[in-house]
């Protein structure tokens, strides 16, 4: 190893250490019994499908909310509630195992 | 012990105890290769990635015809599914500064020199973003995760002399940008 390379190295060594992260313990369980609830990736057709559906059915909703004479901010409202809902529970979900260094060696 | 072609042509016949042997074997391999892609601010959405890359691997198993080994058709998996989501995450705020993480694990002497460790460890954190994926791969999984060349080479689908040459590339690149910078690597 030339000099010059041996000193990155040697940075690299000291700034790149650090906790080793692993899997959950129960992992391996978890992704079992996802695979025995038979489940499939969707395909593209199905996701344009899916995606399709989802947007005909905000702008439906929109325009009926709008129809009965709410105004936009509540619409929005909603709309957007039930979608922060399930970030936010997807969010608590990750942050589960947001522990850096989780199982970390 | 059975071989993996032998858990992979049970699985296909449907037996999910072969499948879970499957899983047993590559969890941690899959985990370290998708967090080598990921980088130690995205953590949570490596462990994701793994359940994804073998939800995939199941779905797909029974069109596996054995050309190639199950282990690189797994990680060649692993590494378009990691660098896709990746696409995607970069643009988030992580969950934790990587350079926070490095100033945990490597204090300097004194304030000056700790504070001059950190500025110089950041330079690095975003020198080494810059650099191909492949490259920013086998640097983590070397310098960070402990891998040996050989475990890289197999990681990455390379020869080991492909994965010694990734790390000298990836080495004289980040020598050069850091010097580019005005900092030295001492």
């Amino acid at each position: 190893m030339e000099p010059r390379e041996a000193e990155i190295d040697s940075l690299l060594r000291r700034s790149m250490a650090g906790p080793v992260p692993s899997l959950p313990p129960d992992f391996d369980q978890r992704l079992m019994r996802e695979v025995r609830s038979g489940w499939r990736p969707l395909d593209r057709y199905r996701r344009i499908l899916l995606t399709g559906y989802g947007l005909t059915s905000v702008v439906t909703s929109a325009v009926v909310m709008r129809g009965q004479g709410l105004d936009w901010g509540a619409i929005s409202v909603m709309i957007l509630g039930p979608l922060a809902l399930v970030a936010a529970a997807r969010w608590a979900r990750r942050a589960t195992y947001t522990t850096i260094g989780h199982g970390a060696q | 012990m059975e071989s993996d072609s032998q858990l992979v042509a049970r699985a296909q016949s449907g037996d999910q105890q072969a499948f879970a042997e499957l899983v047993r074997r590559y969890s941690a391999l899959v985990f370290r290769l998708t967090v080598s892609i990921l980088g130690r601010e995205f953590i949570p959405e490596a462990e994701d990635v793994a359940q994804e890359v073998f939800l995939k691997v199941h779905y797909a198993i029974e069109s596996f015809r054995g050309e190639a080994e199950f282990s690189s058709w797994i990680y060649r998996i692993t590494f378009n599914q990691a660098v896709n989501v990746k696409a995607r995450v970069r643009f988030r705020s992580p969950h934790a500064d990587e350079t926070v993480l490095y100033q945990a694990v490597s204090p300097g002497p004194g304030p000056y020199r700790q504070a001059e460790t950190a500025q110089r460890d950041q330079a690095l954190a975003e020198c080494i973003q810059t650099l191909p994926e492949i490259y920013q791969s086998a640097l983590r999984l070397y310098y960070w995760l402990g891998a040996g060349v050989g475990e890289l080479a197999e990681l990455l689908g390379v020869p080991e002399n492909t994965a010694k040459s990734y790390l000298h590339r990836a080495r004289q690149l980040l020598h050069g940008m850091l010097k580019e910078r005005g900092y030295s690597c001492d």
